[in-house]
């Protein structure tokens, strides 16, 4: 699917792969339309399906095959390891870096010393909390967080039947991943210790088992947490005031406060929660934008690229569409501020956002965790029993699909 | 009560469970689809009918509902066509044409048709992505044809079966060529069965999932169950009257034509198992 | 398709001792009018389960170089837990869901047997679930099993067998219950049908004796129904078997594999493989759902021709 050809024969046409919400495609085209006004380079917009696995599904075959097209694309942060690995991304050249959140850029977008892509979006796990709801000052803690929920629910439930204290993201997909990474804060989480990944450890152990007590023992988050729930369904529960706390992205935000939406200046944003004896660490998401070693217009499409990446085209991308920028400088801004005044304390948190491992295979890492965090969650075995087996099916996994040592000379 | 009562009574009690089984959750779907909410069956919740998710469904360009439509007729429809006429030369060669060995090519086929699809679709994938095919037509109907070929050879080999040999005979006098005879003589007569053939080769390639949901990434060839699979609104979120609305349209032409020709599918269905 | 004489002579001379007559040319027309057919399944059905049953044998991950690994990806399936619970699940899922649909099948059948007002309407109603494809009866039950608003709850308050609403896709029992309802749901038209042409294949003479005989309902379907209806069961047993053990569609659907992948079966294993780029073990796990089916092929040809003799 072609949309916004200009048909210029004389310059070979950038093709940008995109996917996402209707309305979101639109301004894509316009941002295209602009660079080639801007540069003379003609562009064409691949149109992606919304869903994040099957836009994977979709660069994949493409970039398998070598194909020319798509010249320039997004990808989501988890996805870097595997296209890196596979020497699909065209190095972009020197970037001034300054302007964006250093750190994001070294965890994620630089690989063996080459710059294969640029943070686009960047997306970070918040609570929002109704305030006309939260007699208590803001948790610091999930422990506080979880009492306070209780206290509510206490409340509430009696004549809200469907009012739980804490909604979050428990459905077997990467978002459970994210959530259990957040709950486990900075002491747990994935520990990369040389080509081993560490995951049964006791404060991931303590994070799950907290996941567990929330449904099960407390009860303060919904019984089909971890069959239904992922972000809409919480946005949704939550916009729907029969919510005290959600974990969600930043995108809900603008939902939130919209017009009509029974939670409209009620809600507040709070970082994330502390475990015991710890410290929060959020997790990053969000999307980098990079450039296909098997462009025909790599030149042109790393220009794009860096379009994409330059400050007005971010904030304009910011206002329009909501996605928090990949740029820092822009956290500071008066007029995304004024639109979205909870963007100083993302600003915040994500300047000590972890990613998840940057890894060729961190998909099928991804998946035996899923799988055994839902265990957990839906009580087949306990926390430590889903940790230990995830260590050792992801030990064996590793193994088998690791890289050959270097010298020895492949089939 | 005698036997014969007793017998009747069971006979409507089991038509009754029979037609509220199979139709309970067809009548939820529709129901969903007209549903301004999803939870009308909640106690404090009431059924409020609209249009508005076949609305979006068929006028709203960004869901690509009609395109999967679009993409699954034409291309069950032609694999559908094309097995079908392959399947006809080869009953044709296997009733008439006193091919050694008939019976066991016969069983053969029929084994190759009990594969599963999983062990096929990697090679697919790689083949496609290969000749450049992925997300096109072809990726999809030349699997398609090859998977619907068992379930038409027999289906048509049973029908063949039952054309008089002597209208080859007549055919042969009047120096027709095998291939004129079948398709001029043969054919016309067996028109029911080729006719029931085909039907039966759409709705399995209508209806195939993973070979779809393996070799297509978007709108371009994707089919509609991929599409209603993976069907997510906006943001993400389940959209529970569209995906049953784009399910009653989808189902709807399938179910009509099964039940406007459901004899000759039953016919279609249960010679060749009868016989195996 | 210019090479698609070629399956068709290499079947030739296979099949050819050499002191058999030459074909006569009707027989080698024949086989050039079976060419296409012998061409599609060769190139899009033989080929690629030869190719997948290769590509078994190496470490063909998408961002490593090829390798050849004999039975690596094999030795780490036996090591992998998922592997076995898949491996339970399908052959549990064949174990309950193939004799309950083809009771309920049969059940359905001897009905729509009887001559009773509308039962044409019936017998094209039973049609429909059969013609919805799986993955929209597979949405269908997902909605019907929502734990907030489906019917299946609904169900439940309704009947007074629970006012607690049931999470039903978050416990293994419950959600391997439900896919096997909606299994069972899609499926059983299809076992419906073909018993029902195996019993209206029963000379109604038989029964007309049986009668005079003063033999009971029951003992007529033991006696006369059961034992000729035998070859058409053991022919709906090994479809649905072999359909059963492939199941894809409604699990991909409706659980996801999920409650902790209880509901996983071999199929999703492999294609979660596929789909991850990691075809050497996605292929190694097809194989031996391969081999499954082969398996159960053969167990019921063996009883099928037991019977006859």
């Amino acid at each position: 699917m072609v949309y916004g050809c200009n048909a210029g024969q004389e310059k070979k046409a950038v093709v940008f792969a995109v996917g996402g919400a209707p309305g979101e495609v639109m301004v894509w085209e316009e941002v295209a339309r602009a660079f080639t006004d801007e540069s003379g380079i003609p562009m064409r917009i691949l149109r992606q399906p919304t869903d994040t696995a099957q836009r994977r599904q979709g660069l994949l075959v493409a970039l398998g095959s070598a194909q020319r097209d798509p010249d320039v694309f997004l990808m989501d942060i988890a996805w870097l390891g595997l296209f890196a690995a596979g020497g699909w991304l065209a190095p972009l050249g020197d970037v001034a870096l300054e302007p964006f959140f250093i750190e994001t850029v070294r965890q994620a977008d630089i690989v063996d010393g080459q710059l294969i892509a640029l943070p686009f979006s960047l997306d970070v796990g918040i609570v929002y909390y109704r305030t006309d709801l939260l007699t208590e000052p803001v948790p610091r803690t999930w422990q506080a967080l979880a009492a306070a929920a209780a206290r509510a629910q206490t409340r509430i439930q009696p004549h809200t039947p469907g009012f739980y204290g804490f909604v979050w993201q428990g459905a077997q997909y990467e978002g459970l991943v994210v959530n259990f990474l957040d709950f486990a804060g900075s002491q747990g989480g994935f520990l990369v210790a040389g080509d081993r990944i560490l995951v049964d450890s006791p404060h991931n152990v303590a994070a799950l088992a907290m996941m567990v007590d929330f449904i099960h023992t407390q009860a303060i988050s919904p019984p089909n947490t971890y069959t239904e729930m992922k972000e809409e369904e919480v946005r949704r529960h939550y916009q729907g005031g029969d919510a005290l706390f959600a974990r969600n992205w930043p995108y809900a935000y603008p939902l939130h406060a919209a017009e009509g939406s029974p939670v409209r200046g009620k809600t507040g944003v709070m970082p994330l929660p502390a475990p015991e004896n710890g410290s929060p660490a959020a997790t990053l998401g969000g999307w980098h934008v990079g450039v296909s070693a098997f462009s025909d217009a790599r030149a042109e499409a790393i220009q794009f690229a860096l379009y994409l990446t330059s400050r007005p085209v971010q904030k304009l991308l910011a206002l329009k569409l909501g996605l928090p920028p990949g740029r820092r400088e822009l956290y500071t801004d008066e007029d995304i501020l004024e639109k979205y005044p909870h963007y100083e304390l993302l600003a915040e948190i994500l300047r000590s956002a972890r990613s998840r491992p940057i890894l060729p295979n961190y998909t099928l890492i991804s998946e035996i965790m899923q799988r055994r965090l839902s265990g957990a969650l839906a009580r087949d075995y306990s926390p430590a029993q889903a940790l230990a087996m995830a260590q050792q099916e992801i030990d064996r996994m590793m193994a088998r699909t690791r890289r050959d040592p270097p010298g020895s000379r492949p089939r | 009560m005698n036997e014969r009562q007793v017998k009747k009574l069971l006979v409507y009690l089991g038509a009754a469970a029979t037609l509220l089984f199979c139709l309970g959750p067809f009548v939820y779907m529709l129901l969903t689809g007209l549903a301004t909410e999803p939870d009308f069956l909640r106690p404090a919740k009431a059924f409020i009918p609209t249009w508005d998710h076949y609305h979006s469904v068929l006028f709203s360009e960004t869901v690509h509902f009609v395109r999967y439509l679009i993409n699954s007729i034409a291309i069950s429809g032609i694999s559908a066509v094309v097995s079908v006429f392959i399947a006809a030369l080869g009953a044709y060669a296997l009733t008439r044409l006193n091919i050694p060995g008939g019976r066991p090519i016969l069983l053969i086929v029929l084994g190759i048709s009990m594969f599963p699809p999983v062990s096929l679709i990697s090679y697919l994938y790689k083949l496609m992505s290969a000749l450049g095919w992925m997300n096109t037509y072809p990726a999809l109907i030349l699997p398609y044809i090859a998977w619907t070929l068992p379930l038409s050879l027999w289906i048509m080999v049973s029908y063949l079966e039952q054309v008089p040999q002597e209208l080859d005979k007549a055919g042969l006098v009047d120096g027709c060529s095998r291939l004129k005879i079948l398709v001029r003589i043969i054919l016309p007569v067996a028109a029911p069965g080729l006719f029931a053939t085909l039907l039966l080769a759409f709705i399995y390639a209508f209806n195939e999932f993973l070979i779809a949901l393996m070799l297509t990434t978007d709108q371009a060839a994707r089919t509609i169950p991929v599409g209603i699979a993976l069907f997510e609104g906006l943001h993400g979120q389940v959209a529970w009257g569209e995906i049953m609305a784009a399910a009653t349209v989808t189902t709807i032409p399938v179910v009509l034509l099964t039940l406007l020709f459901q004899r000759r599918i039953i016919q279609g269905l249960t010679r060749g198992a009868v016989k195996a | 398709m210019t090479r698609d004489h070629r399956p068709a002579s290499d079947f030739r001379q296979a099949r050819q001792p050499a002191r058999r007559p030459p074909l006569t040319r009707d027989q080698v027309r024949g086989f050039w009018f079976l060419s296409p057919l012998f061409g599609f399944i060769g190139l899009f059905i033989l080929i690629p389960v030869l190719g997948t049953i290769a590509d078994s044998l190496f470490r063909d991950i998408v961002y490593l170089p090829v390798r050849f690994v004999f039975l690596e990806n094999f030795r780490a399936l036996w090591a992998d837990p998922s592997f076995w619970s898949a491996v339970r699940f399908s052959a549990l899922f064949v174990l309950v869901s193939v004799p309950l649909e083809v009771l309920l099948g049969l059940g359905i059948a001897l009905v729509l047997n009887e001559p009773f007002a509308l039962r044409g309407w019936v017998r094209a109603c039973i049609l429909i679930p059969w013609a919805i494809p799986a993955a929209v009866a597979g949405r269908i039950f997902q909605l019907v099993y929502n734990f907030s608003y489906g019917a299946a709850n609904y169900l439940l308050d309704l009947l007074s067998i629970s006012r607690e609403p049931l999470n039903w896709l978050g416990s293994d029992l419950s959600a391997f219950i439900a896919v096997v309802v909606a299994d069972a749901w899609q499926t059983t038209p299809f076992a419906a049908i073909i018993l029902l042409a195996g019993l209206a294949a029963i000379p109604e003479d038989l029964y007309g004796q049986a009668k005079v005989d003063q033999a009971g309902m029951v003992a007529r379907f033991r006696h006369i129904t059961l034992p000729l209806l035998k070859p058409v069961l053991i022919v709906t047993l090994l479809f649905r078997t072999i359909q059963a053990l492939r199941i894809f569609d409604i699990i991909f659907v409706l659980t996801g594999g999920g409650p902790g992948g209880a509901t996983e079966s071999l199929s999703m294993l492999a294609y979660r493989h596929f789909a991850a780029g990691d075809f050497g073990y996605g292929s190694a796990a097809s194989v031996v759902l391969f081999l499954m089916a082969v398996v159960a092929a053969i167990a019921y040809v063996r009883v099928g021709r037991f019977q006859e003799t």
